[in-house]
């Protein structure tokens, strides 16, 4: 999962799913992708909600939560220029108990699922590279569900900073700490004190909602192991020779 | 009365279409699962997939100092080793059988082979991992925010609908690893024993009344069940006739 360059003019190849696709496959799909913004904070779908689309981030990352009937949500996966978002329309299970939310404002290209489970059910690339991208998903909800129990808000807040900045063209993401704090299943003022604690030592700029990663190496070492065992997940089902 | 062992057992074997499931059949060969054996280790190559019948499966993911965690359990309803048709090879997660008992096991490739055609095994392996899924995510939310007691309480009821009894022989290693540690799992057993919720001796936990379990657990658990019975054939679809619309299809 290597950053590529931001191309000038968006296409769907720079989601990296769609990038690995057989030029056949990816003009099958081609007339059925729609290119839409992604606001922050929207709702793609609510716990239990019929699914309509199926999206393919490319400048943007989309939050899965888990809300509780308490309204407390944790933050179980996050899905951006690398995956998919809608995993259950292919799954056979059309709607799923957990919420997407645009965690990183941006676009994406959205398909209706008919369209893709078509496609999935010829039994090729697409097929592939999707079973591989969910088991990849599996691992970072099994990693976050055990970090969740074990770590720090620091090292949580880390591990989210640099699976986002991965999953995007840029080392800046724009965010409210609200939605933070919502996604670590945390108070927002814990997330306020590891912001600005970052901040201050240099590893991260801080300041308008946006927060720009400065040293990277820096917040590795304070990222707890879930963050590299993800990436190397990711890395070893989808990886960069597979995806081009 | 025990029926005799059939793979019909589990409930996904159960809801093959005949032809399907008879071509499995040559394959499945019926293993003794004992208790605390590691069906895989982490990044260990899988060379069989495992259908539990009368055992329970848990998934365990293990951190870099050895801290385990429970994250999901198999037992009748469903497969061990999902990272086989999904494409993975291996998992970084650790199996290990919680309870013990009997599956039927069948080689990694055999059941490829049979996924590939994009049939009914495709289709309900898909929509087990779906609900798998849902095990997995749930347990994350239950992890942070319930206490470590009504976890106790939602990982002993998954367990007993796995199996045919109410009674489950444990460890207390394995109950500590499951819930992360082995402080709170002991104050979570004492707790439950005396609130008369479980009997408790020696490996040996008794839920004397399901019903009274189930109003003290979290959400958590009635969340994973209703996914699971919406996803998942129930058990009352065992022994499916043939039913030549399903039997047909086939991938492309």
């Amino acid at each position: 999962m290597s950053v590529h360059a931001i191309s000038a003019s968006p296409s769907p190849r720079q989601n990296h799913l769609l990038a690995a696709l057989h030029d056949a496959e990816y003009e099958r799909l081609l007339p059925d992708l729609e290119h839409v913004p992604m606001p922050l904070g929207e709702v793609l779908y609510e716990s239990g909600g019929k699914l309509e689309h199926v999206y393919f981030p490319t400048t943007s990352v989309v939050s899965l939560l888990y809300v509780m009937k308490g309204g407390e949500s944790a933050e179980i996966a996050i899905a951006g220029n690398e995956g998919l978002v809608g995993v259950a329309l292919i799954m056979g299970g059309q709607t799923t108990p957990s919420r997407a939310v645009v965690q990183c404002a941006g676009r994406a290209y959205r398909m209706l699922p008919r369209a893709l489970k078509k496609e999935f059910d010829r039994g090729e690339a697409m097929q592939r590279l999707m079973l591989r991208y969910m088991q990849a998903l599996v691992t970072q909800m099994v990693q976050t569900a055990a970090c969740n129990r074990h770590h720090s808000v620091e090292q949580q807040f880390c591990r989210w900073l640099l699976l986002s900045i991965d999953r995007l063209p840029t080392n800046e993401l724009t965010m409210t700490e609200g939605l933070i704090a919502n996604m670590l299943g945390v108070r927002q003022e814990g997330v306020t004190g590891v912001a600005t604690q970052l901040q201050n030592e240099g590893l991260i700029r801080y300041e308008d909602g946006r927060i720009t990663v400065l040293d990277r190496p820096g917040v590795e070492a304070r990222a707890c192991e879930c963050y590299a065992v993800v990436r190397k997940e990711f890395d070893r089902l989808l990886p960069d020779e597979m995806m081009n | 009365m025990p029926e005799p062992h059939s793979p019909r057992q589990n409930h996904l074997l159960a809801a093959l279409p005949a032809e399907v499931y008879e071509r499995l059949l040559p394959e499945l060969q019926i293993t003794p699962m004992l208790l605390g054996w590691a069906v895989y280790e982490s990044g260990d190559p899988m060379d069989n997939v495992y259908f539990p019948t009368t055992c329970d499966v848990s998934l365990l993911h293990t951190m870099t100092d050895g801290t385990p965690a429970e994250i999901a359990l198999v037992g009748n309803d469903g497969v061990v080793g999902i990272a086989v048709f999904m494409g993975g090879v291996s998992t970084p997660t650790r199996a290990v059988v919680q309870s013990a008992g009997d599956a039927y096991a069948i080689e990694s490739e055999a059941l490829r082979e049979e996924f590939r055609l994009g049939g009914p095994l495709q289709q309900l392996l898909l929509r087990y991992t779906q609900a798998l899924i849902t095990q997995m995510t749930q347990t994350a939310v239950c992890n942070r925010h319930h206490s470590v007691t009504q976890q106790l309480s939602r990982w002993l009821l998954l367990s007993l609908d796995r199996l045919p009894t109410n009674r489950l022989l444990m460890t207390q290693g394995l109950i500590s690893d499951m819930l992360g540690g082995h402080q709170g799992a002991i104050e979570a057993l004492e707790i439950l024993q005396q609130a008369g919720l479980i009997e408790y001796d020696r490996g040996c936990i008794i839920v004397p009344d399901r019903k009274r379990l189930e109003g003290y657990v979290c959400e958590c658990y009635s969340v994973v069940k209703t996914e699971i019975d919406r996803l998942l054939p129930r058990p009352d679809t065992r022994y499916r006739k043939a039913n030549p619309s399903v039997a047909g299809v086939s991938g492309g």
